[in-house]
């Protein structure tokens, strides 16, 4: 079982510490002993699984845990309880601009970015699809990050993205800015990723791109998994919610 | 229940990937450091010297206060407390600003003061080759003693780190922290000679002071005419572990919620 399936979440918990801080915290450290950071509890006993080729949507309102989820994913975050199980590699969508140093020009940023993927410095292929992939120009590429528009910051970081070929490919709302064309390129580029047998993990507030995109889908209602199966189901589900 | 995720055996060498991020990381803080400055790392050199201006207009009023070879004195004590004062202001935000790429990418969160104090360190050295050149016209007699300025370097590097370290992690939660730290600095600063004798400082404050016995054997190494006794080397020591040992301490004991709060 455990060979086929990549992704294993086996009654995951989460919890972050959430502080109110202030001067009534001080307060109520000193008078009443009260611990400035609450814990609170993001993901509640949440099961499921991802098979290796297998596409998967995770749908939720704002707020429900759905980046969440995907850090646990991504072993950025530990659970508080359970076990996750990640079977393969996996390539971060970088959210708009996160990552991305705005001092930095394009291809800084393009090193720098690969150099923290461990990629080799001295291949210098994944520039190349980067710059293809983005279709921004060298004078582009050559001015630091922060004069670039949101939708040329989308460019470079879904480019950089997918430059780094893994197993699992992690997508939360990227497709959301950049051009229609842009669009509609990446659209076609995690199709192609997706034919080529990996695994991708789809975050999206657009129940018609998840039903292009996956095959399962998984829906959050604050922390706790309500539904899972096929995406047409659970896009179902997911529009009657509103 | 608490159990961690299983490693998984992804890279196969992922030690030396580890190195190219640290080297990629500290490449970026030297790069942004002076990006939009005309003169770069050069300000590493002409800051202690602006303030040895300040120092012999103030000190050398002061009869009492009479140092053989002064310039050669107070640079040399300068230029370490720099270092020192550089690094823990760039890194003390170093978690917080990272924020973006240590929500999306699985690396290690200590490489990032780690890198602020690789970058620095990389300009401290420069800073003091040029240094060594320019201190020739001021009374710097070139010995075998001064490559004993490697290990202390190294010493200071270290106290430095586990200093970093833990600013850098309770800044996380307290922002507090990187201002008060910016307003305990000139505190501190006056409260080590650098500028003056050892005595103007009383005794129970100086020898409470890390940074005092760091500057104490820059100094030693480089103007003093007896070489830093084996006390001072190994009070540096004991300062530098135990700095990096309650830096390390505090840093994975709230690693794991870095991720929540910034």
């Amino acid at each position: 079982m455990a060979a086929d399936h990549l992704i294993i979440f086996d009654h995951v918990s989460v919890c972050y510490w959430q502080n109110n801080m202030g001067i009534h915290s001080i307060k109520d450290l000193i008078t009443k002993r009260k611990n400035p950071f609450q814990s609170k509890t993001i993901l509640s006993d949440v099961s499921f699984t991802v098979g290796r080729g297998e596409s998967m949507g995770i749908l939720g309102r704002n707020g429900s845990g759905k980046s969440t989820l995907l850090r646990t994913v991504a072993r950025l975050v530990q659970p508080r309880e359970g076990k996750v199980t990640v079977n393969g590699t996996y390539a971060p969508i970088l959210a708009i601009g996160a990552g991305l140093e705005l001092e930095l020009t394009g291809y800084e940023n393009m090193r720098l970015l690969l150099s923290l993927y461990g990629k080799s410095r001295r291949n210098t292929d994944p520039i190349k699809a980067i710059v293809d992939f983005s279709e921004l120009s060298d004078d582009v590429l050559r001015m630091p990050a922060k004069r670039y528009s949101s939708g040329m910051l989308a460019r470079l970081a879904f480019s950089i993205s997918i430059a780094n070929e893994a197993d699992i490919l992690i997508i939360d709302e990227v497709l959301a800015v950049g051009d229609q064309g842009f669009q509609a390129k990446c659209m076609d580029k995690i199709f192609k990723i997706k034919d080529e047998g990996k695994t991708i993990l789809f975050v999206s507030h657009s129940p018609g791109d998840v039903l292009k995109v996956c095959d399962t889908a998984i829906l959050l209602e604050s922390g706790k998994l309500t539904h899972a199966g096929p995406a047409a189901e659970i896009c179902e589900h997911y529009n009657k919610l509103f | 229940m608490r159990r961690r995720i299983q490693p998984q055996t992804i890279y196969k060498n992922s030690n030396v990937q580890n190195i190219h991020r640290i080297y990629a990381l500290s490449k970026r803080n030297i790069i942004l450091r002076y990006k939009n400055s005309l003169v770069g790392f050069f300000w590493g050199f002409f800051k202690p010297l602006l303030y040895l201006l300040i120092f012999i207009a103030v000190f050398s009023k002061i009869p009492s206060n009479h140092i053989d070879n002064y310039i050669l004195y107070v640079t040399s004590g300068l230029i370490f407390w720099f270092f020192f004062s550089n690094v823990t202001n760039q890194s003390v935000g170093s978690i917080i600003s990272s924020a973006g790429l240590i929500k999306s990418l699985d690396i290690p969160v200590i490489f990032f003061p780690l890198s602020e104090i690789i970058g620095e360190l990389f300009n401290f050295i420069l800073t003091i080759a040029v240094f060594m050149v320019v201190m020739y016209w001021f009374g710097l007699t070139y010995s075998f003693r001064l490559l004993l300025i490697i290990p202390c370097i190294l010493l200071f590097g270290v106290f430095s780190l586990g200093i970093t370290v833990f600013l850098s992690s309770i800044n996380v939660f307290f922002r507090d922290v990187g201002i008060l730290w910016g307003t305990i600095q000139p505190a501190l600063f006056y409260l080590t000679p650098i500028g003056y004798k050892e005595d103007l400082v009383p005794t129970a404050v100086a020898t409470l002071n890390p940074i005092y016995y760091f500057i104490k054997l820059g100094r030693g190494i480089i103007h003093d005419t007896v070489p830093p006794s084996a006390s001072l080397w190994g009070a540096c020591f004991c300062i530098a572990a135990a700095s990096l040992l309650i830096g390390s301490f505090v840093f994975y004991r709230l690693k794991n919620q870095f991720i929540s709060t910034i």
